[in-house]
């Protein structure tokens, strides 16, 4: 029943695999960004709660918003390529808080920095602004969360036609907690390790700074372990034909699947060991992983319904020549900027 | 159709595009020109060595950074998510074309925000050079970032050859690219001035700022020249419709040309006191409220960008209704229902009508309108009636091309018309109801075929007089019946007598006060300039009255009879008793009686509301009158309604050449027929005659029913003679070819009695009408070629004409076959021979004068040959009489 109100899909300029590796390529970007972001400013809070906020490890939520924002704008496009007919139609069902996504990221993006700027002058509204901040962040992961899943399941779709104003969270889909559990303790994983890696590099005491690694280490990898239990639950609340995809289902999807866990136990015995470089490299590759991952349960969900191959190509190579030029260009020149700030001094006054 | 839609029935997707669009549109414009407005101003510091306006470039940095980096960024992801939200299908199509153009304006917009990250973090930081490098790659990134935006923006207003071609060059590098580029720099940089105000004004030092704003003053000033020639550049690359949406037809814009022109003249005049020393408080309200004009100017601006690329969301790729016009075909023919993924009703019937009405209205027309919010349809649909719904519908992006065209059915657009008719605007409709005409006695007077010596014929020169009879508002057709009359001496040789008798006429009891039921007299002099004396016509006759001689025919030009009786009761043939006297002796010679059809049936409440105005019977109501002046002064940008509220109603015709009421005109309008057929027959095509009885009092049902003559009696319509009202307005049309407004009006409509426009001979009104010749070939019925239709065959010249015609001997036509549209015998119901009295009274036989073959009528014996025209004797065919 539901096939009929599955909107056509548009054709794309090249091959599917281009924007199919764009789109992991540059959700893998995001993902770290926006654990960085997300878990970094929820630890944040934490450290406040607590009575010990660390300036060190908090004065670049700002700059991670722009960043996160922003190299989220690339997955955004591409999965719009491959999945848009389908992404449309679940942004329009749950569009208020869709839309409502931009002005709360706007002020959360103020209030990350008020929170760093007014740290000294307004240390009360400084908090409340990073609380803020952080809540804002956790209600657009969610609102997220209930847009992908939406998304690929157009069986549910006919909700729109009971209320088409605009207003259908996906709170009936079985995967929706477990699901944003996972991630927001990935992001919290993420971005102690994050924090981590951020002291390693900070101009402290070197007693204190590998205090806080290890601290931080210890969170990601506690964390990490209870992923065990909430991971799982997240993949057996998915249909049977999903999750069994994962369990031999699928050749493939079962690699990806243990990858994971055996990146996951390392990851625990690194970083339970304060071994924060492995850890590092560890924690990149279970985010890759898992990227695939969840990529291939999407592609299970919509098995019956939709594949990006089906999508018609018009062999229109060009403007991918351009992009992959000015994409060169571009990061050349990130890199001489970068080297500008190392290699410049301060003016003479 | 191939998404949902995000019912907002009283915001409206429209406004909540508009308000984020124009929020970020300022700021991504100062975000491309307040960079090369802080590297410019940092050199000038640095070669100054001026601390003080280096502190000012450092400030403004972080002022920048948090309007264009956190609001500017934000907001543009904003758009993405609205325009996704209220068109996805547009908004699929250009992530589908400009994919790799997105990817590349994101690559330049990463490299812009971490060159000002670093720009901000760094200031004074690092060596002059170096800062100053990081600026002009933030600038010439962000202005690389407005180059992509901008073609792809370009590309939905101007795609140029991408149509054809569908390449992702031809849509990017498109016409308006470069007047656009040239635009929107020069409208960054003087945004970089406007807002270097801000951070300028709450300067302490009175020397810094005074620089501050001098230099401000230059970035909004310097561009501007280039700015108005660009404008101009701009408005010639985009389509003639575009131009035509903008500046012309459409009133839909006026508001936002007006804030254009208003906040351009603010902007550019109040910045002059940027120039001026004054207080500092004066100074900081001056930079906010420029700041504001911005936002207003673009608001102008992007609003005019917008209607220019009226009716497309993707100009000439996709309607904004999310239809591609490449679809339009199937979704017409097989249905909107249908085709339409997101519709939960499949088929249309009657039990699901209004429910289907709403489901169309929703997934068709929510992604501009909402119901009775911003860009409400109830506010402006409430002047039509479900018929004028239907008619506005099928209207839609024919006149004016504002609008898409409705995609669906028939029936489909009659569901949409009835749910906005009965659902939104909460109204009902009384189902028409035959009109019970009153049957009036008929008392003819008598004739002796042996004795009586003459034969008076007398009729009325067109078979139906209308009158619009509101002229409080308008008036486009006076009181004003013509009666024409010839006296036949009988004989061997009948004498035609066009001297030496008085030709008295004298209308029934019950019509002599014809003031009184109309407000003619007491616009006259308004309308006509002429004060006329009450129950007066405009060419000196009244109900009764003496016909003028003219040749071989009498004549009453414009007798100013109304269809109202003095008792109330509506009649709308009234007789009128002729009588032939002697000049010398007063001997009266012949009498007889004719009706004076004349009717105040003048449709237009049946698309623009109102009830009927006399008695609920008829004629026009205020209400009607108004809406139809409030329509013609939106579409137009007259004042009609606003003179007529003022006591100075118009003559349509005033403007409207029209050679029926001999007025001139004004030169390079259209003339009374085009413009009112033209406009019409947009609305109203595809109804066949219909849609000429919509208007004219033609319906069977109605309270008048005109047609009554013999054609009516075979099954013919008036579309057999005038064709089609498409077909009939483009041979209006075509006599007034050159005019822009006739080919407006024009370029829509398709013919259906032609197989093309180029066919159908050009016609002016009144004096070129269908040739009875066309099908009587030879004077015949049938036999001699019959083909199916008079259009487009006219009459060769006004003396052609049937009501203008004469036999060899001046007989004229209608003296023996009757008025046109009334041709003997008629059937009238008010009252079987209500129009057949002077055959009966002649020959006892309700046919044309002279029929089968009773030529003693005026002969007083029988012919033997056709004396006035073929086939009148020995006929194959016996005429038909009205039993």
């Amino acid at each position: 029943m539901y096939d009929s109100i599955i909107p056509t899909a548009d054709s794309i300029p090249v091959h599917w695999l281009w924007f199919q590796g764009l789109l992991i390529l540059t959700f893998f970007i995001h993902m770290i960004l926006m654990n960085f972001l997300l878990g970094g400013s929820l630890l944040t809070v934490w450290d406040l709660l607590r009575g010990k906020l660390e300036k060190k490890a908090s004065g670049s939520i700002p700059t991670l918003v722009a960043l996160t924002v922003n190299f989220g704008v690339p997955p955004l496009l591409f999965v719009q390529v491959l999945y848009g007919h389908l992404f449309y139609s679940s942004s329009v069902m749950l569009a208020v808080p869709w839309i409502l996504v931009v002005p709360v990221l706007i002020l959360a993006y103020y209030g990350a920095y008020i929170f760093v700027k007014q740290t000294d002058k307004a240390p009360v509204l400084s908090k409340v602004a990073l609380v803020f901040t952080s809540l804002s962040l956790l209600c657009i992961a969610f609102v997220l969360v209930n847009n992908n899943t939406l998304a690929i399941r157009p069986d549910q779709w006919e909700i729109y036609f009971d209320n088409p104003g605009g207003w259908n969270l996906n709170l009936g889909e079985p995967t929706l907690w477990s699901r944003y559990a996972h991630f927001v303790l990935a992001a919290l994983a993420i971005g102690a390790l994050g924090r981590a890696i951020l002291y390693r590099f900070s101009k402290i005491k070197k007693k204190e700074k590998d205090l806080q690694i290890r601290r931080n280490l210890k969170i990601f990898a506690w964390i990490t372990l209870a992923q065990f239990g909430v991971g799982t639950w997240f993949w057996l609340s998915m249909p049977s034909e999903v999750w069994k995809n994962f369990m031999g289902g699928s050749l493939f999807a079962t690699a990806m699947m243990v990858i994971g866990w055996i990146v996951a136990l390392l990851i625990l015995h690194s970083s339970f060991t304060g071994r924060l470089s492995a850890a590092m490299v560890l924690g990149g590759i279970e985010v890759f992983v898992m990227v695939i991952v969840r990529d291939l349960a999407r592609t299970a969900y919509l098995n019956e319904i939709f594949r990006p191959s089906q999508l018609e190509s018009r062999g229109e190579g060009s403007p991918l020549i351009a992009f992959l030029l000015v994409f060169a260009v571009g990061l050349f020149v990130l890199y001489y900027m970068i080297r500008l700030i190392f290699k410049s001094k301060a003016p003479q006054p | 159709m191939n998404y949902p839609a995000w019912y907002l029935p009283n915001l409206g997707g429209g406004l909540l595009i508009a308000i984020i669009a124009v929020l970020h549109v300022v700021i991504s414009h100062l975000a491309v020109g307040g960079g090369l407005f802080l590297v410019l101003t940092e050199r000038k510091a640095v070669r100054t060595n001026n601390p003080a306006l280096l502190e000012y470039v450092r400030k403004h940095t972080w002022f920048f950074l948090l309007l264009t980096m956190v609001f500017g960024g934000m907001s543009g992801v904003g758009i993405w998510f609205i325009i996704s939200l209220i068109n996805p299908a547009a908004v699929s199509s250009l992530i589908h074309t400009f994919v790799f153009g997105w990817a590349i304006e994101w690559v330049f917009f990463i490299v812009e925000i971490v060159a000002l990250l670093i720009y901000h973090y760094r200031f004074g930081k690092m060596d002059h050079k170096s800062h100053m490098a990081l600026g002009w790659l933030y600038f010439i990134f962000a202005w690389l970032s407005l180059f992509v935006i901008n073609g792809i923006l370009g590309f939905m207003l101007t795609p140029g050859k991408w149509i054809e071609s569908g390449n992702f060059w031809h849509g990017f590098l498109n016409p308006s690219f470069l007047p656009s580029l040239i635009f929107r720099t020069c409208i960054a940089l003087i945004f970089a001035g406007v807002f270097g105000l801000v951070t300028g004004a709450w300067l302490k030092d009175a020397d810094t700022r005074r620089k501050v704003f001098h230099q401000c003053a230059r970035w909004m000033y310097l561009p501007l020249l280039v700015l108005v020639l660009t404008g101009i550049y701009y408005t010639r690359v985009i389509s003639a419709e575009s131009f035509e949406n903008l500046f012309h037809f459409n009133r839909e814009s006026s508001p936002f040309i007006t804030l254009l022109i208003v906040s351009s003249v603010i902007l550019f005049g109040a910045g002059l006191f940027t120039l001026v020393r004054t207080f500092q408080a004066l100074q900081k309200l001056g930079a906010l409220l420029l700041v504001v004009i911005c936002f207003g100017w673009m608001a102008g601006f992007e609003y005019m960008r917008e209607i220019a690329r009226k009716p497309y969301v993707l100009y000439g790729h996709m309607y904004s209704t999310g239809i591609r016009p490449a679809d339009m075909e199937a979704v017409n023919s097989e249905g909107f229902l249908a085709k339409a993924k997101w519709s939960k009703i499949k088929e249309l019937s009657e039990d699901n009508l209004l429910e289907a009405g709403a489901e169309i209205f929703r997934l068709q027309c929510l992604s501009c309108h909402t119901l009775d919010g911003y860009n409400g349809v109830k506010n402006k649909t409430d002047q039509l009636t479900e018929r004028g719904l239907v008619a506005m519908l099928t209207g839609m992006g024919k006149v004016n091309s504002y609008m898409p065209p409705f995609a669906g059915t028939q029936e489909e657009k009659r569901a949409v018309a009835a749910w906005i008719y009965y659902e939104l605007q909460g109204k009902t409709t009384i189902p028409p109801e035959l009109y019970r005409a009153d049957e009036f006695p008929l008392e003819i007077p008598p004739f002796n075929p042996d004795t009586s010596e003459y034969v008076l014929l007398v009729w009325n020169d067109l078979g139906m007089h209308s009158i619009s009879d509101n002229e409080k508002y308008f008036s486009f057709l006076p009181p004003g019946n013509t009666l024409n009359a010839q006296l036949f001496k009988r004989g061997p040789l009948p004498q035609l007598i066009s001297s030496g008798v008085t030709m008295e006429y004298s209308v029934e009891e019950g019509f002599k006060n014809p003031s009184n039921h109309s407000m003619f007299w007491e616009y006259d002099s308004v309308i006509y300039g002429v004060d006329l004396p009450e129950g007066q016509g405009l060419l000196g006759k009244g109900v009764d009255g003496i016909m003028d001689a003219e040749g071989g025919v009498f004549a009453a030009h414009l007798i100013p009879v109304m269809p109202y009786m003095d008792n109330s009761t509506y009649n709308p043939y009234p007789i009128f008793t002729i009588t032939a006297k002697d000049e010398s002796t007063g001997e009266v010679l012949a009498v007889t009686k004719a009706v004076a059809p004349t009717s105040t049936e003048v449709g237009c409440r049946n698309c623009h509301e109102g009830a009927w105005a006399w008695n609920n019977v008829s004629g026009m109501s205020d209400l009607t009158a108004i809406n139809i002046l409030e329509a013609h002064d939106r579409f137009n940008g007259t004042t009609l309604l606003e003179d007529a509220d003022s006591g100075h109603p118009r003559l349509c015709q005033s403007c409207h050449a029209d050679p029926a009421v001999m007025a001139p005109g004004v030169p390079g309008v259209l003339n009374f027929s085009s413009a009112i057929h033209g406009f019409h027959a947009n609305y109203l095509s595809g109804l066949d005659q219909d849609a000429c009885i919509l208007c004219h009092p033609g319906r069977v049902e109605g309270n008048t029913s005109f047609f009554r003559g013999r054609h009516n009696e075979i099954g013919l319509g008036c579309t057999e003679c005038h064709g089609t009202l498409e077909d009939h307005a483009l041979g209006l049309l075509a006599s007034q070819s050159g005019m822009a407004a006739a080919q407006r009006l024009s370029r829509k409509l398709e013919p259906v009695y032609a197989s093309s426009k180029e066919e159908i001979k050009p016609r002016m009104p009144w004096l070129m009408e269908p040739d009875c010749r066309s099908c009587h070939t030879n004077y015949s019925i049938f036999e001699d070629g019959f083909s199916g239709t008079a259009f487009n065959l006219w009459a060769p010249g006004k003396e052609a004409l049937y009501r203008m015609r004469t036999d060899n001997h001046g007989v004229m036509c209608s003296a023996c076959h009757g008025s046109t549209h009334a041709i003997y015998g008629a059937i009238n119901k008010f009252g079987l021979h209500r129009d057949n009295q002077q055959p009966l009274q002649y020959q006892g036989m309700a046919g044309t004068i002279g029929t089968h073959e009773q030529c003693a009528v005026c002969h007083t014996h029988e012919m033997i040959t056709n004396g006035h025209h073929r086939n009148m004797i020995n006929r194959e065919f016996p005429a038909a009489i009205v039993e």
